[in-house]
């Protein structure tokens, strides 16, 4: 019993912290959102109207059409190139050393960084994208051109955030006994059978973290198109996060409060749901007796 | 099924790593055949070298000296899957996103066999190792038993699998399981005929499967025999005290010609033939004589060694009695019913078929 | 003096873990906690340390209420399964460990002689200045004991200690460890789940069962009258035959009938035997390979199996479809599915409640 009460002890600041940095805001969010505000007038309570009109606008679903758009194509693209790296990775010797720390340097660069940076490699003027695209005739222009403009925030997120992806996989498959390969070269497998029998099986536990990692993390981007294009041209690169961020900041409080529960619980269901579709595919895989 | 043949083979790890000084034998002169359908057993404690032999025998690794052979052909330029070698691992290895039936049928459909072919034998096996209303299951889903008998089968359902090594094959499994398993190894193996070569560290295992056991120790064959012929004939001291619960009793001895074995001021009478034999190899012996045929009496007899009880340790079947002659314990079998204490002075006889006699660890005679 | 376990119950997410235990063990008492993996021994074990506390019940060392007692104050000392050592000690290091943190300050000179002489019980004098990494598994777990030895407590509780060891080893501890305890005065209370760990080494035993102690006492009377089924089977090398019969009067004798070769002649215990059927149980080592007698009764079978345990053989032998062991003591291969005919000693069984469990009567004459 004594045992018990000390670790309570021990667990009050981090439960402080987590009062005041998650908790209160958030309760102050479900506060805002079921309340008209304006200004310095009072606020007033509207219940689930401010509900209605996000669901209704049209911004609103442009914002998450493209959030999804963009959370789709970049599990699309970074799980199976991770996957590809680590197997392609060195193993044993000094090639290992060298690999983990080539791929955990854009890990390390903190968000605003990569923003900046990639905004000076794709401005017009002096950026080194621009530049290398045009000896090949392609103009490119990330401030005014619709397409430019995503491709590169996605290209930029692929650079940043595969590695993770790269050093989970990495991680499995090292942890994979040999014994399953030497069986399956006994077996007569081909490499392409030894890799959907032993390797992917084998990472799934891995790779279904990555995945939700993956798409809990791209779906609340913000820091790279805010830096890089200001969510521009137009509202192109304007993502779920700055949307509802851009809200809050002109004061439609009520607006923002009642967008951010709906993206908190958009978040909440498709996770999920993916979770539960990937545990279970595993298992569903069979071959007809 | 091929009978295989280990011929002076040598194998270094370091020298294979490209170690220049100080370099060491893994493997030593190594010459050992088994025969086509044999049940063997390579036995010794941890680091004795008979993983390194498994390997050299399926293939992954080539030997530093010497040749390997199926049937009498060379393989030793073969990788594992050409020379048809099966394997079962210490850890059930299974396909799990497939079915007992996928992953039975997996080796011989990556051999492009047609599939009622592939049906036909994989039922066959199925029923062999008693698991065909398994066949339907997620492999993944199994119990570690049923997942090695899976392993074993993929092992066995190829017609021309050369031989099945068996890697600790129970070193996993639940001890009420081990049993199930150790009966369907030896079964399957008797019904088809297989040469299975069962490497462990458990003699239990090894006696109980084979029918020939090359025991090893420190790299080199220590002895190759059916189980009875180690536990009567140890080629070695270490086979003496490896085999058998518990080990052979070793005692320093000095022999004379007039048949006398003396240790520390006691001694008892040996024919002078078997003594005279013994002198050529030097007067100054190790005698060895298992726990059960020391004949333990209460009463002080000629040709018997005195010592005193130290302890007795009573399984129900028998006692296990632990004598001491002052810095050498010997161990005794007593029946169950025969009453001895600790602190009781006891007389050990020593009948004469039941010595064995060892210098520099190996059996003289 | 000693260790009073009182209607002790440990509930584990509304599980029983531990059953209203009571127990007692004496000082000069060799305890084994004997009970297959999952039984409760090492809830036992890791309450009596004082490493969880029970629900209900208390715990009593020489009298004194030590239930509330943390681990360190209980003045015990206990060896586990894995061998756990510290890895950047020297040998010497682990076993004067405990020594060093003492409460009662010993001098330098006192912690050397109490590493020095239980390392040369232990017989690891001639590696103490090794670390942990560079010994085997068997001279770990030899320091593991050694240390707990050295802190010379009165009681030293240990949870299997030799699972992790080869066949070898287990063999040679368990002598060693026999031979140890009995000089050190104090209590140990051993869990395994090995019954011949229990029968070479323990002056008394405690089967477990479901969180349960079924029967706890000197290994003798345990063993020649198993309160239960599952006591006679399991506290027995290699195990002990447990078949159904029926009762049945033939020519004016009494019956106990599981097929109609494998009859049991009851006639003298009828006044015992109420009921219609019984479990019978015979040791395996009582089931003999030759006709020892006129008396024996005489089953056929075939060979499922033949184990060579040690320097024995245990026989599996399929009699109708019913599983019949034989301990030989003698190393010897059969074949499987040789034919061989199996000889009981009517006057070796023990006859049990198929209701209850429970020893009613039995053949076997002390």
């Amino acid at each position: 019993m004594k045992y018990d009460n000390k670790a309570w002890l021990f667990l009050l600041p981090a439960l402080g912290v987590m009062a005041l940095s998650a908790f209160i805001p958030l309760m102050t969010v479900v506060n805002y959102s079921l309340h008209y505000i304006f200004s310095g007038a009072i606020p007033e309570f509207v219940g689930f109207a401010n509900f209605i009109e996000v669901i209704r606008d049209a911004k609103f679903q442009g914002a998450l059409g493209r959030q999804l758009l963009f959370s789709i194509a970049i599990l699309a693209v970074q799980m199976p190139l991770g996957i590809a790296i680590a197997l392609s990775m060195p193993k044993k010797g000094v090639g290992v050393a060298i690999s983990l720390v080539l791929l955990g340097i854009p890990l390390l660069i903190p968000y605003n960084v990569v923003g900046i940076v990639w905004r000076l490699f794709s401005q017009s003027d002096i950026g080194l994208i621009p530049e290398v695209l045009s000896w090949i005739g392609y103009e490119y222009n990330v401030s005014l051109d619709p397409i430019d403009a995503p491709v590169t925030i996605f290209l930029l997120d692929v650079w940043h955030w595969t590695p993770l992806v790269a050093l989970l996989a990495y991680a499995g498959y090292l942890a994979i006994p040999d014994a399953f390969y030497r069986a399956a070269e006994i077996d007569g497998a081909s490499r392409w059978k030894t890799f959907r029998y032993v390797t992917l099986p084998k990472l799934r536990p891995v790779l279904v973290l990555g995945f939700l990692l993956r798409f809990m993390d791209s779906f609340k981007i913000y820091a790279e198109p805010l830096l890089l294009t200001g969510g521009g041209p137009g509202d192109t690169t304007t993502f779920m996060s700055l949307f509802v961020a851009r809200k809050a900041q002109s004061y439609e409080l009520g607006y923002a409060g009642a967008a951010s529960i709906i993206y908190l619980f958009i978040v909440i269901v498709m996770s999920y749901l993916f979770f539960q579709l990937l545990t279970k595919l595993g298992q569903g895989e069979s071959q007809k007796a | 099924m091929a009978s295989i043949e280990l011929r002076d083979v040598w194998h270094s790890y370091d020298l294979e790593e490209g170690k220049k000084n100080n370099w060491q034998y893994a493997v030593e002169n190594i010459n050992i055949t088994y025969e086509n359908g044999a049940a063997v057993a390579l036995l010794g404690p941890s680091g004795c070298g008979k993983t390194t032999l498994l390997k050299i025998i399926s293939g992954l690794t080539k030997p530093t000296k010497g040749q390997v052979l199926f049937d009498g052909e060379d393989v030793s330029h073969l990788s594992a899957k050409d020379r048809h070698i099966a394997q079962v691992f210490q850890f059930p290895v299974v396909y799990d996103s497939m079915n007992v039936y996928g992953n039975i049928a997996f080796p011989l459909a990556n051999d492009g066999v047609d599939s009622s072919t592939i049906r036909k034998r994989v039922y066959e096996v199925a029923e062999i190792l008693e698991i065909t209303d398994l066949l339907k299951e997620p492999a993944g889903r199994l119990n570690p038993a049923d997942k090695q008998k899976v392993s074993l089968g993929r092992g066995i359902v190829r017609p021309n699998t050369a031989a099945v090594l068996l890697d600790e094959p129970l070193t996993v499994i639940d001890p009420k399981a081990q049993w199930g398993l150790r009966r369907k190894l030896k079964q399957v193996q008797k019904e088809l005929n297989f040469t299975m070569i069962y490497v462990t560290h458990d003699q239990h295992e090894a006696l109980t499967f084979a029918e020939k056991v090359t025991v090893m120790q420190v790299g080199k064959i220590d002895q190759t025999g059916t189980p009875e012929e180690l536990h009567e004939n140890p080629a070695s001291m270490f086979i003496g005290y490896f085999i058998g619960s518990p080990g052979m009793n070793m005692m320093d001895c000095t022999v004379a010609p007039d048949g006398t074995v003396a240790y520390n001021g006691t001694s008892f009478q040996i024919s002078k033939k078997l003594a005279s034999g013994l002198l050529e190899h030097g007067n100054e012996l190790t005698l060895g004589i298992r726990p059960e045929y020391v004949e333990l009496i209460t009463r002080q007899e000629k040709n018997a060694m005195s010592g005193t009880v130290k302890l007795v340790e009573d399984t129900g079947a028998y006692k296990i009695v632990t004598v001491t002659m002052g810095s050498l314990d010997l161990k005794a079998r007593a029946p169950e019913t025969m009453k001895v204490e600790e602190g009781q002075a006891v007389w050990m006889g020593f009948p004469e078929k039941d010595l064995k006699f060892f210098k520099d660890g190996k059996k003289v005679l | 003096m000693g260790i009073v376990v009182e209607n002790v119950t440990k509930l584990h997410q509304g599980y029983k873990k531990l059953d209203n235990v009571n127990l007692e063990v004496n000082d000069g008492d060799f305890s084994v906690l004997l009970a297959p993996t999952g039984s409760g021994k090492t809830t036992l074990l890791r309450l009596l340390s004082g490493i969880e506390k029970p629900t209900s019940g208390r715990i009593i060392f020489d009298g004194v209420d030590v239930t509330r007692l943390s681990v360190q104050k209980r003045n015990i000392a206990m060896v586990y399964q894995q061998f756990v050592n510290y890895p950047s000690f020297t040998i010497y290091e682990n076993i004067a460990s405990p020594l060093r943190v003492a409460k009662e300050k010993l001098g330098e000179k006192e912690i050397d002689r109490r590493v020095r002489s239980n390392a040369e019980l232990l017989g690891i004098s001639h590696i103490l200045d090794h670390l942990p990494q560079e010994i085997s598994g068997g001279q770990q777990q030899r320091t593991a004991l050694a240390r707990a030895l050295a802190k010379g407590t009165k009681y030293v509780f240990l949870d299997e200690p030799l699972a992790n060891l080869d066949y070898k080893l287990r063999e040679e501890l368990r002598s060693e460890l026999k031979l140890i305890f009995r000089e050190k005065g104090g209590a140990i209370v051993y869990a395994t789940p090995e019954p011949i760990d229990a029968l070479g080494m323990a002056s008394h035993v405690g089967f477990m069962h479901k969180g349960r102690i079924l029967q706890y006492g000197p290994v003798k009377q345990v063993y020649h009258n198993p309160r239960y089924v599952e006591v006679g089977e399991y506290f027995s090398y290699p195990t002990m035959n447990i078949l159904e019969g029926e009762k049945v009067e033939e020519d004016g004798r009494l019956y106990i009938k599981v097929t109609d070769q494998f009859k049991i002649d009851v006639s003298p215990l009828h006044q015992s035997l109420m009921k219609d059927r019984y479990y019978l149980g015979i040791h395996a080592h009582a089931v003999s390979t030759n006709r020892e007698s006129d008396k024996m009764v005489q089953i056929d079978g075939s060979i499922q199996l033949s184990e060579a345990v040690g320097s024995d053989t245990e026989l599996h032998v399929d009699h109708e479809g019913l599983k019949v062991i034989a301990l030989m003591q003698e190393m010897i291969s059969y074949g499987i599915g040789e034919k061989i005919s199996l000889y009981l000693d009517p006057e070796r069984f023990y006859l049990f409640d198929v209701d209850t469990h429970e020893l009613c009567a039995k053949t076997v004459k002390e």
